[in-house]
């Protein structure tokens, strides 16, 4: 376990950063676990084929896998305005200079530590989405979160906007919908008809059941002893007992990602790989959602005028590997794959006195995929000028409703009808952000 | 935490974003909370737990009340009565409690109330860590869940820890943060908005929410935002932006000594100039004042109706229902205004309420409950080693989703039941089972022999593998199983309940533990 006094002023105020507080279960029981996984005795491959090939049906979109930053990613920081004149007035000792950054366009540059993103932007399979967030501004963590992922602002809907998505076509199998990385299911994928939730495939098994036999006893004395359960009781336990069986077809073998990539070390590279087998193992994988916590920088966010060290830094560095190392394992599938990241709010324009930056509202979101109009950064930029924002409250104004953003893919890439985008997204009216994605073929 | 009442919860037509989790399981669990003398209608029963639970009102009350009924517990509240245990619970003080201090004092920081100064100088003249900080107020929050007689309590304790939570680790709290859990603990039954009040000023809560470093120039509105939405009134309170920044404002100075590591009011901070927050007014004219004015603002939004049913709302949602019925929750909010914010009376109204007594099988169990909850119906003896198994007690419980006060944000460890259903949390509860009964990692915890405890002598034999089951079910649940599960269990053993035993069988010997970790897998022993 790392160290926990503070050394470099970093300071968030750590309400979101749900994969920060998995993280550190998480760590604790893998150790703990290791050995217990070591006795696991590889399966045969057999047991679980027929029921993989049951679970197509139905759902002809993309796979779509959702990445959270919680706790307020700083999208002025990771795709700076450079081109912006009031940019680094407001943000003298942390604001990205043109010297520092990856330019995109005439008016920004990524964060270098996104640098490793540029290739997958050039080939156009990475699009940029500025300027974008809730209608209105939400400073709070949880209601954000709560208000983006349901995406259903204004009405009484209370499930999620996945969960609806996941409810257009048959249910799928277990693996349908997939949260990795932390067992917490996010609001998103509320409503979902059952999600299958883990840190990482290869935890995925009972302590001591270590053969195929066994597991399958204890699975049949698992599923009788849950018969009379009240319903969520019950869809629990057969959830876990079906997937237990495909989790152990699926890693009875080592995985090596395909095409040379290699995935940087952390929460996020490992659990992208978990990502990319499962779609490779082609066990119905329609939805996937995970977290990376940590974003929480009011204080410490970079050294003065260097943004090539610090907690942003290591931040995206370790974002932009694992996402490039993703699109390259996945090779073909990526065109068959749609990355979104998300965000429950933005942060302020301008720093603090602690090279920090507080709650905001307008952000960057990233789009990938082979089925994305890439290389190209999408939106309406407001400028940061005073009297904008006068008009926010000292925050990036969000021209473009992230909604745009979903009903574009939705409607692309999963092939919702105008009807089914009204059901996913109850009470927007504003249509999708054309031109972002291509529709599926 | 949101405050919503049970009739809102089944209002379908109710418009406005809220944070709640509704699943669609759950959804149904809360219908039956909402209507609590149906749910001991046989109709209800596939909708709530109670058909896998004893009737017993006294196994109800343990259940909730503390970590798992145990055969000391259940003669406890046998001898005492229910509200006599209740009361006798209501009085930690008066509880003997050593079998715990053994343990407690092997902790390399012990949750005694040590003043954060000295553990700052132990800190720094490197004879402990800030991580043997950290890691001592989980384990001993483990120790007592497990272990202590002061059962009410604790569990007011870990309810309390999630309305303010303080994450642990946490940077910057490494001397405070077992302070900060021995002053929950040390005010968890006693006044409301005293224990507000005395977490507000902590030097932890100032860390976290980074209110020491909140000053007159920038206000860091963290805490003064916490202090509305999450720590009093709540978020659908009503108050508006300019009353956060006033709260922010009104807090600037509520900061720590950073040679000491103790709370240190520091006036040139704060923030002059008259402020209202959501109906609080003060003219906050002199730098000296502030810390008398963040007093007078705590006290304000501890005696706020508002906060009283939120409160009210978090206590029935622990002890009856996901979502407590309206009626219930109202009048624990009255009674907590008319006893000036003490808490017992709140909880001496709820355990006798009709409300409660009809709950049976309405709530699930968090981790935390689930692994000491298993040690308890077990027997399972203290720890006579060296600190190891409480080791295995904490992964435990994190890999299940709930390292005691491990939640990274402010909100705290969620309560409702869809929140611990996950498959994750599922998987890790039956992995759960198998190291608790089979003891590993667990050695050093105290245990009698399994064949021994369950059927009364090491070579006991029941007759028949349905006996064998029977007897169990009744020594871990109170009841036996209906004969489906019994079946069930029979047929994991490769047997039938008829089937004969012999002293040397492996149900009786090698595969006992298994079958036994099975019994703990199921619904029988996931609800609180």
């Amino acid at each position: 376990m790392t160290t926990t006094t503070t050394t470099d002023g970093r300071a968030g105020c750590d309400e979101c950063a749900r994969s920060d507080r998995d993280g550190f279960t998480r760590r604790t029981f893998l150790r703990g676990a290791a050995a217990a996984g070591a006795a696991i005795v590889a399966l045969p491959a057999l047991e679980t084929v027929s029921a993989q090939a049951a679970y197509a049906a139905g759902w002809t979109g993309d796979t779509i896998v959702v990445i959270s930053f919680r706790g307020g990613f700083d999208g002025l920081s990771a795709v700076a305005p450079l081109g912006d004149p009031d940019y680094l007035k407001l943000r003298p000792n942390i604001g990205i200079r043109a010297a520092a950054a990856t330019p995109l366009d005439a008016m920004f540059g990524l964060h270098p530590g996104l640098a490793a993103l540029k290739p997958l932007y050039d080939s156009k399979s990475l699009a940029i989405v500025h300027a974008t967030g809730m209608p209105s501004p939400n400073r709070s963590h949880f209601d954000a979160m709560v208000e983006m992922e349901e995406a259903a602002l204004g009405t009484a809907i209370r499930t999620g906007w996945i969960g609806r998505t996941m409810g257009l076509s048959d249910p799928g199998g277990p693996f349908a919908t997939v949260q990795i990385g932390g067992t917490d299911v996010p609001d998103a994928l509320r409503g979902s008809p059952s999600v299958l939730s883990m840190y990482r495939l290869r935890d995925f098994s009972i302590d001591g059941v270590g053969n195929a036999s066994d597991r399958a006893r204890w699975s049949a004395a698992l599923s009788a002893l849950h018969s009379t359960a009240p319903a969520a009781v019950k869809s629990a336990t057969d959830t876990t007992v079906g997937a237990l069986a495909t989790v152990a077809s699926i890693t009875a073998t080592t995985y090596k990602p395909a095409n040379g990539a290699v995935y940087p070390a952390g929460d996020l590279g490992d659990t992208l790989k978990d990502v990319a087998r499962l779609i490779k193992a082609g066990v119905g994988l329609q939805a996937v959602t995970l977290d990376v916590g940590n974003w929480d920088m009011h204080a410490g966010l970079a050294p003065t005028n260097n943004p090539r060290s610090g907690w942003m830094w290591d931040q995206l560095s370790e974002v932009g590997a694992a996402l490039a190392a993703f699109a390259k394992d996945l090779g073909p599938k990526l065109d068959t794959t749609t990355v979104l990241t998300m965000s429950e709010f933005g942060r302020r324009a301008y720093e603090n006195e602690s090279n920090g930056v507080d709650h905001g509202w307008g952000n960057a979101c990233f789009v990938l995929g082979g089925g994305v109009n890439g290389g190209k950064v999408y939106g309406t930029w407001p400028g940061l000028t005073k009297a904008k924002l006068d008009y926010t409250d000292g925050d990036l104004e969000a021209t473009t409703d992230y909604r745009a953003v979903l009903a574009d893919i939705l409607k692309n890439r999963v092939g919702a009808s105008v009807g089914q985008l009204a059901t996913v997204l109850p009470g927007y009216s504003g249509g999708p952000l054309v031109g972002l994605t291509k529709a599926k073929a | 935490m949101t405050v919503l009442s049970a009739a809102e919860e089944s209002a379908p037509d109710q418009a406005g974003p809220t944070r709640r989790r509704v699943l669609q399981g759950a959804a149904v669990v809360a219908a039956a909370a909402a209507l609590p003398m149906a749910a001991a209608a046989p109709a209800q029963a596939a909708t709530t737990g109670s058909s896998f639970l004893p009737a017993s009102a006294r196994l109800h009350l343990l259940r909730r009340a503390t970590y798992g009924p145990s055969p000391s517990a259940l003669a406890d509240v046998t001898r005492l009565g229910l509200s006599g245990w209740v009361e006798w619970q209501l009085q930690p003080s008066l509880i003997s409690d050593t079998a715990v201090s053994a343990m407690l004092a092997k902790l390399p920081v012990p949750n005694d109330g040590t003043a954060i100064s000295t553990v700052k100088a132990k800190l720094d003249a490197g004879t402990i860590s800030g991580w043997d900080q950290f890691m001592s107020i989980p384990k001993a929050h483990l120790i007592r869940a497990t272990w202590s007689r002061r059962q009410l309590l604790t569990v007011m304790e870990e309810l309390w820890s999630d309305l303010f939570n303080v994450a642990v680790p946490h940077d910057g709290t490494n001397e405070s943060r077992a302070h900060y859990q021995y002053t929950i603990r040390s005010k968890a039954l006693g006044r409301f908005d005293d224990l507000l009040w005395s977490i507000t000023r902590h030097p932890a809560m100032l860390t976290y929410l980074n209110n020491r470093d909140s000053d007159r120039f920038a206000p860091n509105e963290n805490q003064g935002r916490e202090l509305l939405e999450l720590h009093s009134v709540g978020v659908d309170a009503g108050y508006t932006e300019d009353d956060i920044k006033n709260a922010a404002r009104i807090l600037t100075g509520m900061s720590v000594n950073n040679d000491t590591g103790e709370f240190q009011y520091k006036p040139g901070m704060h923030w002059v100039g008259p402020v209202t927050v959501f109906g609080f007014s003060a003219g906050n004219d002199t730098e000296g004042g502030g810390e008398a004015v963040s007093k007078a603002l705590v006290l304000y939004l501890a005696r706020h109706p508002k906060t009283a049913h939120r409160v009210a709302y978090r206590i029935a949602q622990r002890f009856v229902s996901d979502d407590p019925p309206e009626p219930l929750v109202a009048s624990l909010a009255r009674t907590y205004t008319a006893n000036r914010t003490a808490i017992a009376p709140v909880l001496r109204q709820l355990f006798a309420s009709a409300e409660f007594a009809a709950s049976r099988g309405l709530k699930v169990r968090r981790p935390v409950e689930h692994v000491a909850a298993t040690l308890r119906a077990l027997q399972v003896g203290p720890d006579t080693g060296d600190g190891g198994s409480i080791n295995t007690l904490l992964w435990t419980a994190g890999a299940m989703g709930q390292q005691p006060f491990a939640w990274s944000t402010p909100d705290g460890f969620p309560e409702r039941a869809e929140n611990w259903l996950s498959t994750a949390t599922t998987l890790e509860r039956w992995s759960a089972s198998r190291r608790l009964v089979e003891g590993w990692g667990t050695g050093d915890l105290g245990r009698a022999d399994l064949r021994a405890w369950l059927f009364g002598s090491a070579t006991a034999t029941p007759a028949t593998y349905g006996d064998m089951v029977d007897i169990a079910s009744k020594k871990l649940f109170y009841r036996v199983l209906p004969s489906e599960h019994r079946t069930a269990v029979c047929t994991f053993l490769r047997a039938r309940p008829l089937s004969p035993l012999s002293t040397d069988s492996s149900a009786l010997t090698w595969r006992l533990r298994s079958w036994v970790s099975l019994l703990l897998d199921t619904p029988y022993h996931l609800y609180r």
